[in-house]
């Protein structure tokens, strides 16, 4: 029944991250047995692979890597890891270094040949390196030729389903998984493990990352003992496709260039509303075209599947065809006309802020668990600028490759696991089987619904506590809830219970951080407290998973480099 | 939720699939939706209809190439194709791509898909490090331009799955690994062009295309792997000619 097989690292996640400490950690030290499991094909199911911007990075002589760092920190409204946000932007450079220069990508240029930096939102200069708006395409593609070019070894189609400790509580000693092809369990024992499965929201009704996304990296860090921070900062893009409840398209994102360009938001009416609410209309920042296209939502001010229309073709249908050729080009695959008709649209949930905590070095509180990419927490504080995010898996995953390298090449980790966990885990997966069969998929619109309704883009209290018990009403019914036993072999739906749980596991801690976060900043807003604290005394959420319940507490942002009121950036330079 | 009237058929009839080489198609009837992908039905019957039903998919949106299937009879993305694009008379056959082994239902089995692109040299060999600068390239070259012209392949499996040689000779590398050898033949920051000839020269390589077309008539992202094979042959055949006059 169980399979059991050992490695020396064990990588969970093939997206920029897991495939980047994959090639560190071959490169750091050859002679060691590296392993990346992927919950779908290699390469294929992360979300660095789904990035249209692109890459922030300083490469400017007029730029700098302290400029960068203060739009991030001023962008995270300080709520950052300023250790995190600093080797972030500096290793950056590095980075993209080698992308562009051993692994391969072929970054746009300038007419003179240069490295093409654009416009962003958010940010004081024109950093983003991209290729077209398929930068994640060419990342990732590039990324997984050079894995598959070394060796490494390849678990595709492999579902982690828990961390499991050494039996004498010296760290980790390896991480139960599904063979999702066969259904069957199989142990790898390693001696470093990372933590890459990347993050997600895919628990809202509206959500633009990849369908197969589930959390299963943050709960099994919860259950492993674990603290995660940030976690009510859940960023929504204004801009979701909106295309009925019974289709996958519903939610995947239309770009932010669509807004920067010119393009109209129109209510149900068929009003710009965008006016009343900033100064620089559909142009503001995405949290706040998020809250505005939700305020007429509530107000039922909505086209007919209860959004609101964006419009481009005032810009000229032609033109709107050539600047936004993939857009639109998708939404006709879809059955709509983005470049002269209307297009519904609703805020989504895009991007998790919040995640383990670690350093920057991406150990954890657990001897031999690393952590990277969307799954660590606090590098983006309250908010990640577009740009940010691919940076920070490409980094990081990069860094925990070397470091779990170095580690274990010291002859650290190892052991023995504590085959009682080991038992418990695989009991807790075979849980559906043991029920009689019933609904998995209208629990997963439940909760997509109570996510939406009282954990979303506008929060108050009331709405929270309403939203916690809700959570716990479906924790209780999915328990009670059974998938039939009859096939185990690639049974998606048995993957669909276990998404779910994950999922609402991690959203009753995003509540219960909601609703301990009693300021607004970024991209958690409270209507009942609309204002933001004292940047000075600002603290971060903390979540911890005590018997089953969600433990919280406050610590304080530590402004290691930077202090509110100042900056890195003389006021000489800003003024040249 | 859209409701129906006289005038819009309210369900489809799918054929899908199921087990593995030796499977067979089953019959499902799916509601019609305004909005709705091969994918949402193929969603609908392992939700709604038979939670057995074994697919592939990631992204939605046309981005990772997890969910190409073959729909009346072509190799497609799921995710990107509306049904009222392929229905014939309300019905519509879905089957696991061509040219690849079934794991079960709809999901195939890509490694050796992956393993010709190795073979092919379809990746990047560095003459730079992360320590130097970046290579100064005019976006007008025409060899940039060549490889703009191919680089946006997602690996999907479509085009592969179409061609007509690869079920004739299974060892062929096939239309997507020939096209990302041609992108990095014209990449000039390339340190194995000799090598990549070499390796698609053989008896599995570029030479075997007929220039049938069908990778071109089906790929998602209109690209042109016929084109780019044109020029590893012509490429190939220029190898050879040096190799035997000694130029």
């Amino acid at each position: 029944m169980l399979e059991r097989d050992a490695t020396d690292i064990l990588i969970l996640g093939s997206g920029g991250a897991g495939l980047f400490a994959a090639l560190h950690a071959h490169q750091t030290n050859p002679r060691l047995a590296i392993t990346v499991a992927s919950k779908g094909l290699l390469g294929k199911s992360g979300c660095t692979r789904m990035v249209q911007g692109g890459y922030n990075v300083a490469l400017d002589p007029k730029d700098s890597v302290e400029r960068h760092f203060m739009d991030t920190i001023e962008g995270g409204k300080w709520l950052p890891h300023q250790g995190l946000a600093w080797k972030l932007v500096e290793t950056a450079i590095e980075r993209v270094h080698e992308l562009e220069n051993e692994i391969g990508c072929f970054f746009d240029r300038n007419p003179d040949g240069t490295l093409h930096g654009k416009a962003f939102a958010g940010q004081t200069f024109d950093r983003t390196v991209h290729k077209g708006d398929l930068t994640g395409i060419e990342i990732i593609n590039r990324l997984m030729e050079q894995v598959w070019a070394r060796p490494i070894r390849r678990l595709e189609e492999h579902r982690a389903v828990g961390l499991v400790p050494r039996a004498d509580g010296g760290g980790i000693a390896g991480v139960l998984m599904i063979d999702v092809r066969t259904g069957r369990f199989r142990y790898v024992a390693a001696r470093a493990v990372l933590l890459a499965t990347g993050g997600g929201p895919t628990m809202y009704r509206y959500h633009t990352p990849s369908g197969d996304k589930s959390m299963d990296g943050l709960a099994m860090a919860l259950r492993a003992g674990l603290a995660l921070r940030d976690m009510e900062m859940v960023q929504f893009h204004p801009t979701g496709l909106l295309a009925g409840p019974d289709t996958r398209m519903t939610g995947t994102v239309l770009e932010e260039g669509l807004r920067g360009a010119g393009g109209h938001l129109l209510n149900g009416h068929g009003h710009r509303f965008m006016e009343a609410y900033a100064e620089r209309a559909e142009r503001a920042t995405r949290d706040i075209v998020s809250r505005a296209i939700y305020d007429q939502m509530r107000k039922g001010n909505t086209t007919p599947n209860g959004g609101v229309h964006i419009s481009m073709g005032h810009l000229g249908p032609d033109n709107v065809r050539r600047q936004f050729k993939g857009m639109v080009e998708r939404c006709a695959d879809c059955g709509f006309d983005l470049a002269g008709g209307l297009v519904e649209v609703v805020p989504t949930a895009h991007y998790l802020m919040g995640g383990v905590v670690c350093e920057p070095d991406t150990t954890t509180t657990i001897p031999g668990l690393y952590v990277a990419g969307e799954d660590a927490g606090g590098v983006h504080g309250a908010n990640r600028l577009g740009g940010n995010g691919v940076a920070n898996s490409t980094v990081y995953g990069g860094v925990a490759g070397e470091e779990m390298a170095r580690w274990v090449g010291a002859g650290n980790g190892g052991g023995a696991p504590d085959e009682s966990l080991l038992t418990a885990e695989i009991d807790r997966a075979l849980h559906p089987f043991r029920h009689g069969r019933g609904d998995v998929n209208a629990l997963r619109d439940a909760l997509l619904d109570v996510m939406w309704d009282d954990v979303g883009v506008i929060r108050t209290a009331d709405g929270l506590r309403r939203g916690i018990g809700n959570l716990e009403g479906l924790h209780a019914e999915l328990l009670e809830t059974g998938v039939a036993d009859v096939d185990r072999a690639f049974n998606l739906t048995w993957h669909d219970w276990l998404n779910l749980r994950s999922l609402i596991e991690v959203s009753e801690v995003i509540a219960h951080a909601s609703l301990q976060r009693d300021d607004s900043r970024g991209a958690h807003f409270r209507e009942d407290f609309p204002e933001t604290r004292n940047l000075e005394t600002s603290t971060f959420t903390v979540a911890r998973a005590r018997e089953g319940r969600v433990e919280m507490s406050d610590e304080p942002v530590e402004f290691t480099i930077v202090r509110p009121g100042e900056s890195l950036i003389d006021t000489d330079e800003e003024a040249a | 939720m859209p409701t129906s009237n006289d005038a819009t058929p309210t369900e489809l009839d799918v054929r899908i699939w199921r087990g593995g080489e030796d499977g067979a198609y089953a019959h499902y009837r799916v509601p019609f939706r305004e909005s709705q992908t091969v994918l949402d039905v193929v969603t609908f019957v392992q939700r709604h209809l038979d939670s057995t039903l074994s697919y592939r998919f990631a992204c939605r949106v046309g981005m990772c190439g997890s969910c190409a299937m073959t729909v009346n009879g072509a190799p497609r993305w799921t995710c990107r194709t509306h049904v009222s694009k392929v229905a014939e008379d309300g019905v519509i056959t879905i089957g696991p791509l061509r040219n690849l082994p079934v794991i079960k239902d709809l999901a195939c089995d890509m490694t050796e898909f992956f393993e010709k692109w190795q073979r092919a040299k379809g990746r990047f060999s560095p003459t730079r490090s992360r320590r130097e600068p970046f290579e100064r390239i005019s976006p007008e070259t025409p060899k940039r331009k060549a490889v703009d012209a191919g680089i946006e392949c997602i690996n999907c499996g479509v085009c592969y799955s179409a061609c007509e040689v690869v079920s004739l000779r299974r060892d062929y590398l096939g239309p997507a690994a020939l096209n990302r050898a041609w992108t990095l033949v014209n990449d000039t920051r390339d340190a194995e062009h000799d090598a990549r000839i070499a390796a698609v020269s053989g008896d599995a390589g570029c030479h075997n295309c007929h220039s049938h077309q069908s990778c071109v008539d089906h790929c998602p992202k209109q690209l042109s792997p016929t084109a780019s094979i044109a020029g590893l042959k012509r490429a190939s055949v220029g190898a050879a000619w040096r190799r035997l006059t000694g130029r």
